[in-house]
């Protein structure tokens, strides 16, 4: 029963590791030794570092973000139980239909000051001319935006799942002992949804470590070359399929899943979320 | 929630105390309306900018306000020039869309399913183990895996072939993991073992008692599936190369890429496609997954992460 989640597990889990293992230490056109080499040569690639903060600056910003917004948004929503409560869950979800591509459009849209919805917010801003937004440097608030946007309802709406959760017991007893409603939800609810606040925050870095598709199709398309090896994750594709350095494309991609796995293992073994799984850390 | 008296006459803090919560209450209240209206707003204009959008011409969208109107008849006309691209290969884009999406959402539910019964509820050798790599798996993010399976594929051969699209995007430890949940908390053990002692074997056990119990896991699983099958983006960019068996998501990439609509430097300048038909390939793209989300939002409520960890 178990046997083909398991090929595909060794299939498209395990195996694609192990090969991208090997092929990182082969050689390559700088490096004809091969070995491990190759992953100091990525390391010291010109665009390297560049993409390497462009990708910390993006994570700076964008996972506290959505930590915060989607706690705050998430506990307001809770407090608001009725008829406005459906619609506001289905309008708050609405956003998460328009990735990738769409998501570009849109924010092409959004942001050019000659055809935006905000054009009047835009020109208080000073803004007037669309390449005072998408010029480089800075991008990363732009993408964080077009990330944030795509991602934060659908965890709202998930997180406020996990409020439902709290027993209304616990919160009866606090309205009892006379705490307000910013004391219950700061002091009772907030440390409840906690562990899936840390798993939430864990997935989001996670995702947001390997920013892809919003800086790849401004470079391809609106702006050409605006956003080129921007983020650590384009320049492994550059590697592999500009630059046909397949070895260093594979070392590049195994530092960065080096960096999720122990994320994932931190999660796993360290953080509450997975107690009475059989797997998390016993308590 | 207007005046409310709380007499805490059992605490020490405050005895007797009556506290009136009036003003403060109203004025809070109201803010949390506002940030609440606000964020909703914020969510939808832009999917309202998107239906609206191909009404118009690409002169109209430029010209006019954008919440303007167009005529219904431009959306056919949009339409029409999607499909004198290339012969209307959007058309194949919505198909492959669909197939990869109905055979990626079958076999990665099935194979959940079943390796999350198989984890709860049968004798499993190094079931610790091959749950840890699950949860591994799946934290880390599908992208990360991406050039390594680009490896993989063309080495053995499917680069180019849908099939490696489904199959790669079938692998769902995600599922696993819910399914094993649901399997272990949710249906009570001495159900499987009653059902062992009255002679049933595993698959007996699982088709007559699990399966029929877990129509609710299903839905869960196939909505989470279908979402990240259907805009999948990134694992096809790299596996498939031909324009024919693009899905659609990556087809709006290409018209994006390739169109002048955006960029005017791009590509071929008599080209049809412009702003109003990449606006309606946009919305072809996000009304399905918009529509199973709403259907869906009923499965989300009950807590998707505190239902599932909940032991």
């Amino acid at each position: 029963m178990f046997a083909p989640y398991l090929i595909l597990l060794a299939l498209f889990g395990v195996w694609p590791i192990v090969q991208a293992g090997l092929v990182s230490l082969e050689p390559t056109v700088i490096n004809p030794a091969g070995g491990a080499q190759n992953f100091a040569d990525v390391v010291a690639d010109v665009r390297f570092v560049p993409a390497a903060l462009n990708v910390v600056v993006f994570l700076v910003m964008y996972v506290p973000a959505m930590l915060i917004v989607v706690s705050l948004m998430s506990l307001l929503l809770d407090t608001v139980q009725g008829r406005w409560n459906l619609p506001l869950r289905l309008a708050y979800i609405v956003p998460a239909s328009m990735t990738g591509a769409t998501a570009v459009l849109i924010w092409y849209f959004m942001l050019e000051p000659s055809l935006s919805p905000y054009q009047d917010a835009l020109h208080a801003l000073g803004i007037t001319q669309g390449n005072q937004i998408w010029r480089q440097g800075g991008l990363a608030w732009i993408f964080v935006a077009m990330a944030f946007f795509v991602g934060a309802g659908n965890w709202i709406v998930v997180q406020y799942g996990s409020l439902q959760s709290i027993s209304d017991d616990i919160l009866e007893a606090a309205r009892i002992d006379g705490a307000n409603s910013w004391q219950i939800a700061w002091r009772i609810k907030l440390p409840l949804i906690r562990k899936y606040l840390v798993y939430m925050g864990i997935l989001v870095f996670a995702a947001g470590l390997q920013v892809f598709v919003e800086p790849q199709l401004i470079s391809g398309s609106v702006y050409t070359g605006i956003a080129k090896d921007w983020s650590l994750n384009q320049l492994s594709y550059d590697l592999a399929f500009q630059s046909n350095n397949l070895a260093d494309s594979a070392a590049l991609s195994l530092m960065l899943l080096v960096v999720c796995i122990v994320a994932a293992i931190v999660v796993i073994f360290r953080s509450d979320f997975f107690e009475g799984t059989g797997v998390g850390s016993k308590k | 929630m207007t005046t409310e008296t709380i007499t805490t006459a059992s605490s020490g803090r405050a005895h007797g105390v009556v506290r009136t919560r009036g003003f403060g209450a109203i004025t809070g209240r109201t803010v949390v309306w506002i940030v609440l209206a606000v964020f909703g707003i914020l969510s939808v204009v832009p999917m309202i900018w998107l239906i609206l959008a191909p009404s118009k011409t690409a002169k109209q969208l430029n010209d006019d306000a954008p919440f303007s109107f167009g005529s219904f008849a431009q959306y056919g006309v949009a339409w029409n020039n999607l499909l004198s691209q290339n012969n209307g290969v959007i058309l194949n884009w919505m198909g492959n869309s669909v197939v990869y999406t109905a055979s990626i959402v079958v076999i990665s539910c099935l194979t959940a399913v079943l390796a999350g019964y198989a984890l709860a509820a049968t004798a499993l050798p190094f079931k610790r183990a091959l749950l840890i790599i699950t949860l591994v798996a799946m934290i880390i993010p599908p992208v990360a895996l991406v050039v390594p399976l680009f490896v993989e594929i063309s080495a053995i051969g499917l680069y180019d072939n849908p099939i490696s699209v489904i199959l790669t995007s079938s692998f769902y430890p995600f599922g696993v993991f819910l399914a094993y949940i649901y399997f272990s908390t949710s249906i009570p053990t001495e159900l499987y073992e009653a059902a062992k002692v009255d002679g049933a074997g595993e698959f007996t056990t699982f088709f007559r008692i699990a399966l029929p119990l877990s129509r609710g896991l299903f839905g869960m699983l196939a909505f989470f599936s279908f979402s990240a099958a259907w805009v999948n983006y990134f694992l096809p960019y790299v596996l498939l190369q031909s324009q024919e068996n693009f899905n659609l998501s990556l087809g709006l990439g290409f018209l994006f890429t390739s169109s002048p609509a955006l960029n005017p430097q791009n590509g071929a300048q008599q080209s049809l496609i412009g702003r109003p038909e990449i606006a309606l390939a946009s919305l072809f793209l996000a009304i399905p997954i918009l529509i199973v989300f709403i259907a869906s939002s009923r499965l989300l409520v009950r807590g998707v992460l505190a239902g599932a960890v909940k032991s």
